[in-house]
């Protein structure tokens, strides 16, 4: 039984993701009734998203990595590198993403097209990657950090396994894939709502011609917010729609969260 | 002593030389990165000066807001309100885990499954709300409200809606569970205490198991806290109070360093005091964890 559930819930979570596998699918010709630039807009802004997510989560995650490493088989350079980390993570994350937007806003107004699209995007990666690590690496090399120093481990040593070996096989154990699985969610959750927030402001307080030069959902909510006040703006769905879909996928990081802290009990 | 030394570490080095240091830092590293010449760092230094010591020299260049409105705001708009929002997320972190926990604990005593399958829907709708984008809240307050909403209903969208309550009640239901079936809590159990089904009052079951949890929980809160100040500034951005948001982006983007300096200073004061608070607590109610902390 508990299996089956296991199944469904993965099953769910698949579902709820299933708006970044649409938004990489020829829909040329599927009639919607919304106007047709809005829906160009939305798929445009989900695989951005996408791809978005996937190089954060890369970045992130090999970064992760080896700061993990390093924060148990150098302790002292672990220590330093906590004390960094813990100093960006009580700067407001959409600071640290403004601060980062900031220098380049000159070289994003004056290039157009794919070298303004791939700028902002390396620079919003940077953002979100900062400001994820902080958690990030708690989460992995704490727990990592207590299998080390646990019994079986010192016996590996003892034997004369190198640091490395040892890790590399703590990381390979059910116990670490789960953190690992949960390290990852949290990553993609946090550049999710750093992502549309900050594109949500920039429209708001800078119209279409501010920062970031790619696009997002929160971009795309923002620009067509009129609708919910004044009807003549278009109908609501142009609203609503976007914010359904990125509920959908929020929704599917928190399970896959909230699974794994549930197992964790 | 103690008392001191928590004075030393929190107000003076985690607050004071932290807002300083860290306005410092980010506005030279925005001056490094659009490549100002010389003259600009000092001319920002001297800034930085005048407005610590509340100069009205300071800012005289930049037509917009003065610092004193920009410090004004910030203490009547940005600190209230991430001051409120951090009390209804606690709130709500006790409400959830208390239903969640005394469900936990009925179940293991007397083997029901009702207060489970309750917990489950309460988790999905729980998880629904925080999957709802925090924008998309303050934008139907706004459409609701106009440009003044009531402060309260601001707090209670930053907390309900993106997570923030959602992962708050996860970690103190979870640090709390952990223990219903530790042997300190079956002793405790056998006084017969009431469960404490909606908050964690003191003397009931809840209450017991929160006095465990809060050495872990009030930590976890105050680390929280830069999070809140993020879902705050949004609002102000969306609302456009005067002070802080749009003139922070507007700052950054047409280069008004001094505006930009006592915007920042502002957030990460308002962040500073807020996160002081939170380990005060820590320090009056447990100074033993506190010690260890550190």
């Amino acid at each position: 039984m508990k299996k089956l559930f296991d199944v469904l819930g993965w099953v769910a979570i698949a579902v709820l993701l299933s708006p970044f596998v649409i938004a990489w699918l020829p829909l040329g010709g599927v009639s919607t009734g919304l106007p047709a630039p809005w829906w160009h807009s939305l798929l445009l802004s989900f695989r951005q998203l996408s791809i978005t997510l996937t190089a954060t989560v890369v970045v992130a995650g090999v970064i992760t990595l080896g700061l993990g490493y390093l924060s148990i088989l150098q302790p002292v350079v672990g220590k330093v590198t906590a004390g960094v980390l813990d100093a960006v993570e009580s700067v407001p994350a959409i600071l640290v993403a403004l601060f980062c937007y900031a220098p380049v806003a000159v070289a994003l107004a004056s290039h157009a097209g794919a070298y303004s699209t791939n700028l902002s995007l390396a620079v919003f990666i940077f953002a979100a990657t900062l400001t994820s690590l902080p958690e990030a690496v708690r989460g992995l090399a704490l727990p990592l950090g207590e299998l080390y120093h646990r019994k079986y481990s010192v016996s590996m040593r003892s034997y004369g396994f190198p640091k490395g070996r040892i890790l590399r096989v703590l990381l390979n154990s059910k116990a670490m894939r789960d953190v690992i699985r949960r390290t990852a969610a949290g990553i993609l959750l946090k550049t999710l709502v750093l992502d549309t927030s900050f594109s949500f402001i920039i429209q708001v307080g800078m119209g279409a011609n501010g920062t970031p030069a790619h696009t997002s959902p929160g971009g795309l909510i923002a620009a067509w917010r009129m609708v919910l006040l004044d009807s003549s703006s278009g109908p609501p769905e142009l609203f609503w729609v976007p914010v359904g879909l990125l509920v959908m996928v929020s929704l599917a990081f928190l399970l896959v969260l909230g699974n794994d802290k549930e197992a964790a009990v | 002593m103690r008392f001191l030394r928590f004075l030393a570490v929190e107000l003076g080095l985690r607050g004071v030389v932290f807002t300083l240091a860290g306005t410092l830092a980010l506005v030279g590293l925005y001056l490094l990165s659009v490549g100002s010449p010389p003259e600009q760092y000092l001319k920002s230094g001297r800034s930085f000066w005048l407005m610590v010591t509340l100069s009205p020299q300071f800012s005289v260049e930049n037509a917009g807001f003065s610092t004193q409105q920009i410090i004004g705001s910030g203490a009547a708009i940005t600190f209230p309100l991430a001051l409120a929002a951090l009390l209804f997320l606690v709130l709500v972190a006790l409400v959830a885990s208390s239903i969640s926990a005394s469900s936990a604990y009925l179940a293991a005593m007397q083997s029901g499954r009702g207060g489970w399958r309750l917990g489950g829907v309460g988790g999905l709708g729980a998880s629904l709300l925080s999957a709802v984008p925090v924008f998309v809240g303050y934008w139907l307050l706004y459409g609701s409200f106009g440009m003044n909403p009531p402060p309260l209903f601001i707090a209670v969208v930053t907390v309900a809606l993106g997570g923030l309550g959602w992962d708050a009640a996860r970690f103190l239901t979870l640090d709390m569970k952990r223990q219903i079936e530790m042997t300190h809590t079956q002793v405790f159990s056998t006084l017969g205490p009431p469960v404490g089904r909606v908050l964690p009052l003191p003397g009931s079951v809840t209450g017991y198991l929160l006095n465990s949890s809060a050495p872990r929980f009030i930590p976890y809160i105050a680390g929280k806290v830069p999070a809140i100040i993020g879902g705050v500034t949004i609002a102000e951005m969306v609302f456009n109070f005067p002070g802080l948001g749009s003139t922070l982006l507007d700052a950054l983007v047409n280069r008004l360093t001094d505006t930009l300096i006592a915007s920042v200073f502002v957030l990460l004061a308002v962040n500073a005091l807020v996160a002081f608070l939170v380990k005060a607590a820590l320090f009056v109610l447990y100074p033993r964890w506190y010690e260890k902390a550190l």
